[in-house]
């Protein structure tokens, strides 16, 4: 099957016609983000993330398994992610990380590990049940079903929220023994989770990079020069930055991106709790 | 003894369906029994790969992702009755050297994949504009060991049960003859029988869901053409 077509260098150029004008394609301001909507459920830990026609779905979901020896009181954190023919023509997924996941795959899946693993989101330590003999694996399966620009920020939202939404059974331990009560025994609870980071993206289009606009659509993502991408939490800590090759950029265009990015990123911390908020009553 | 949902022994779950959500696909097709849940993208007819290119037909391709975790055997067999239940349904020989594929992802499931997928599919094919030979929609039913009969079983009464059943049928087969029959499990042939007429009344309130849903697309369709 053939491979997605990049645009044609007239679609581009219009593109870019129209920015030097501060009109984009589709309408929106330069600082506009496109409209968020978050369901939440029915299942716990089941999350859909509507970004435009960007559509993420995630599920978490946990088991019972033995930590790892060099970790013995850590809990296990996966997560797969699949950007599949279901998003868009021509995709292939590598089935979670396999040999055969496209680069965009892997790139969307090492951020999300990245600002979820790596800026300590999840108390792992809270997932040990006994140490060294049982822990809970937590399980994070990304589903891109519509790939429409702007991966990145929508599969964020989705497993923040997700995993905020997911509720865990509940364990007693007495001595050697655990139980692991059944959800109508007992109430699950939730995961233990350290702080909420989002992701704001950025994409620098013409030949200098000059042109920035806040959450890119596909077309103005295959025309982009670069694509910067923060990551910030409710306290406005950077969790992550990437800037991953594209053209140079003027470092001051940086510092104004970083003021955009405090505000969004505030806009959807607070989509995610208002969904969430919802969705308990 | 009652269901899990207390629902009627021949009462199937709340249906839902969204026609055209996604933007990237030629048609795309929610189907919801209930909390089981898929949607179903599909492309077609598009250019097929050198080695699965049919001179005479149209090849179809079936992909199924679980909600949870990587595909197994089980989603591969949902992947393979989804085909071979719609093989010999689209007019393949109106698009030969292309490909059709389905793309199947589960959004939740609680007992009735298959057949929900098979409906899901349907769907989607219509509104991808594939031509269809007839319209085909599936139930299931599940025989419990008291040896009652339950129509569209959740996942709790599908892991008690003695033996489960999954016919698709077709609106235009004459006899009521089935298009796809999965049996599992030890029964009677009396117990399947019954099972049979049972998923035949049901794929009959399918289809006519289903044909509410698509004349609803259609009229809304018309109507913006109109204007």
């Amino acid at each position: 099957m053939v491979a997605e077509i990049p645009p044609s260098n007239i679609e581009a150029a219009f593109v870019l016609d129209a920015l030097q004008k501060n009109i984009r394609v589709d309408g929106r301001g330069i600082y506009d983000y496109r409209a968020l909507r978050i369901s939440c459920g029915p299942a716990p830990g089941m999350v859909e993330v509507q970004l435009g026609q960007t559509r993420v779905l995630a599920r978490v979901s946990c088991e019972v398994t033995r930590p790892a020896p060099e970790r013995p009181t850590e809990g296990i954190v996966l997560f797969s992610c699949e950007l599949g023919s279901m998003a868009a023509p021509g995709l292939e997924s590598g089935g979670g990380g396999g040999p055969r996941a496209s680069a965009q795959e892997v790139a969307v899946s090492r951020m999300i590990e990245r600002i979820i693993r790596q800026s300590r989101a999840i108390d792992t330590e809270a997932l040990c049940i006994m140490a060294g003999i049982k822990v809970w694996t937590m399980r994070i399966d990304l589903h891109f079903l519509d790939h429409s620009g702007n991966l990145v920020d929508a599969a964020a939202v989705a497993t923040i929220a997700a995993l905020r939404h997911f509720r865990r059974p509940d364990v007693t331990v007495d001595g050697e023994t655990a139980i692991i009560h059944d959800p109508r025994d007992r109430n699950p609870v939730p995961l233990s989770i350290h702080h909420t980071p989002v992701c704001v993206s950025f994409a620098f289009l013409g030949a200098a990079g000059d042109l920035v606009v806040l959450d890119p659509s596909l077309l103005e993502e295959q025309t982009q020069a670069a694509a910067f991408t923060i990551t910030l939490n409710a306290h406005r800590e950077i969790c992550a930055l990437n800037k991953a090759g594209g053209v140079p950029l003027d470092a001051s265009q940086i510092g104004r991106c970083m003021q955009v990015a405090v505000a969004k990123s505030d806009e959807l911390i607070d989509a995610i709790n208002a969904a969430l908020g919802l969705n308990k009553s | 003894m009652s269901r899990p949902d207390r629902r009627e022994h021949e009462q199937i779950r709340a249906l839902n369906c969204v026609l055209g959500q996604l933007t990237r696909t030629d048609g795309s097709a929610q189907f919801s029994s209930g909390s089981t849940s898929l949607i179903c993208g599909i492309y077609g007819p598009i250019e097929a790969k050198l080695y699965e290119e049919k001179i005479d037909r149209a090849h179809i391709d079936v992909k199924l992702r679980p909600a949870i975790g990587l595909p197994a055997t089980k989603d591969k067999w949902a992947e393979s009755a989804v085909r071979k239940t719609f093989e010999r349904n689209i007019l393949g020989h109106l698009h030969p050297r292309t490909l059709v594929q389905i793309n199947l992802q589960v959004k939740e499931n609680d007992g009735s994949v298959d057949a929900a997928a098979i409906n899901a599919t349907a769907l989607a094919l219509v509104d991808a504009g594939i031509p269809l030979r007839a319209m085909v929609a599936a139930a299931s039913c599940a025989v419990r060991k008291d040896g009652e009969i339950v129509v569209d079983p959740v996942e709790e009464e599908i892991k008690k049960a003695m033996s489960t059943h999954t016919f698709a049928f077709s609106s235009n087969s004459p006899d009521d003859n089935p298009v796809y029959v999965d049996s599992r499990g030890s029964f009677t042939m009396d117990q399947y029988d019954r099972c049979f007429d049972l998923c035949a009344m049901t794929v009959q309130r399918i289809l006519a869901f289903m044909r509410t849903a698509i004349e609803g697309k259609v009229a809304k369709e018309s109507q913006i053409s109109a204007v």
